[in-house]
């Protein structure tokens, strides 16, 4: 009966290690339904984008996604390989997309000021198209790096030990 | 009426280049490699009948993840975006691309080395950066196609 014991017992849950592969895909997704609304709406996807940044809505809105796809992707991921979720981790897609699209928030206005400021004709409809690129990039920006951050970091974790 | 109809067909046509583009890269990055491994098996009567995932079983799909990417840079150096959209750009895609080729340079190591390693493991990560990259690459065309329609007004 006491040899049986130690088998019983529960063997203690690792930490999940990502790989990058694990949130390329969704990225690839997001993007590529990104396009797909750009070609399928070319004229209210983007009115819908700009109308929500000028009204300040679009950086909060795009933190909630960012924030809520990334650690949906990363219980996912744990669940799949029944790992636990690390609390380094869990608090780098918490804070790391905020940070990201905050630093790209002030890029954006850097270049609509930029914009305005040469003599560039047609200057509206280029802005328009800046906040629309921008936009993009920011949203890759924000899935994207915490997973590197959190893979660079296990890199060096693994590399100390 | 027929000379408006015949330009808005070629305005049509030019705006979907960026279909025929990435469906270039596509064709001879992928589909042209496995063709001809096909091609060179029924030359020599062979049973090899590879599917894609073993022609590209190292992690290659990477190196083209990473081809097709310099070419997008390349596209959005050349564009009339502010330095600052064409910065983040190319740092992001740069990122992806290089992500996408260090597959395959692991793969390339692993095997050298006899490090563990894993056909399965080198093409699912090789097979998703790519589509990371070619993503990437599908949208910055469609945004450079909008903006170069918007400059050119």
């Amino acid at each position: 009966m006491s040899a049986a014991a130690p088998a019983l017992a529960k063997e203690p849950r690792r930490t999940v290690a990502m790989r990058l592969a694990d949130p390329a895909a969704m990225l690839a997704y997001v993007s590529l339904a990104f396009g797909l609304l750009l070609v399928l709406f070319p004229l209210g996807f983007p009115h819908i984008i700009i109308r929500n940044w000028q009204n300040a809505r679009l950086t909060p809105i795009m933190i909630l996604f960012t924030v809520s796809l990334n650690l949906g992707l990363y219980l996912t991921i744990t669940y799949q390989r029944s790992a636990r979720p690390g609390i380094i981790a869990s608090a780098c897609l918490g804070s790391v997309p905020v940070f990201v699209l905050a630093a790209l928030n002030l890029v954006l206005q850097a270049t609509i000021t930029h914009t305005f400021s040469g003599n560039i004709p047609n200057a509206p409809a280029r802005v328009d198209e800046e906040i629309l690129a921008q936009t993009y990039f920011a949203i890759v920006a924000a899935i994207f790096a915490p997973f590197l951050l959190i893979r660079l970091g296990q890199q060096f974790h693994k590399s100390n030990q | 009426m027929g000379a408006p109809g015949i330009h808005q067909l070629a305005a049509d046509w030019m705006s979907a280049k960026w279909l025929l583009w990435i469906s270039l890269y596509a064709g001879l990055g992928i589909v042209l490699p496995w063709c001809m491994t096909r091609a060179w098996a029924n030359q020599h009567k062979s049973d090899l009948r590879p599917r894609v995932r073993q022609v590209f079983q190292y992690g290659e799909l990477g190196l083209v993840g990473l081809m097709m990417a310099i070419s997008v840079i390349w596209d959005l150096q050349k564009s009339g975006y502010t330095s600052y959209t064409i910065a983040l750009g190319s740092v992001f895609l740069a990122m992806s691309g290089i992500m996408a080729g260090a597959v395959w340079v692991e793969a390339y190591c692993r095997r050298n080395t006899g490090i563990r390693f894993t056909s399965h493991r080198a093409w699912r990560d090789s097979r998703n950066l790519a589509l990371l990259v070619f993503s990437l690459a599908l949208v910055t065309e469609i945004l450079l196609d909008r903006f170069s329609k918007v400059t050119g007004l």
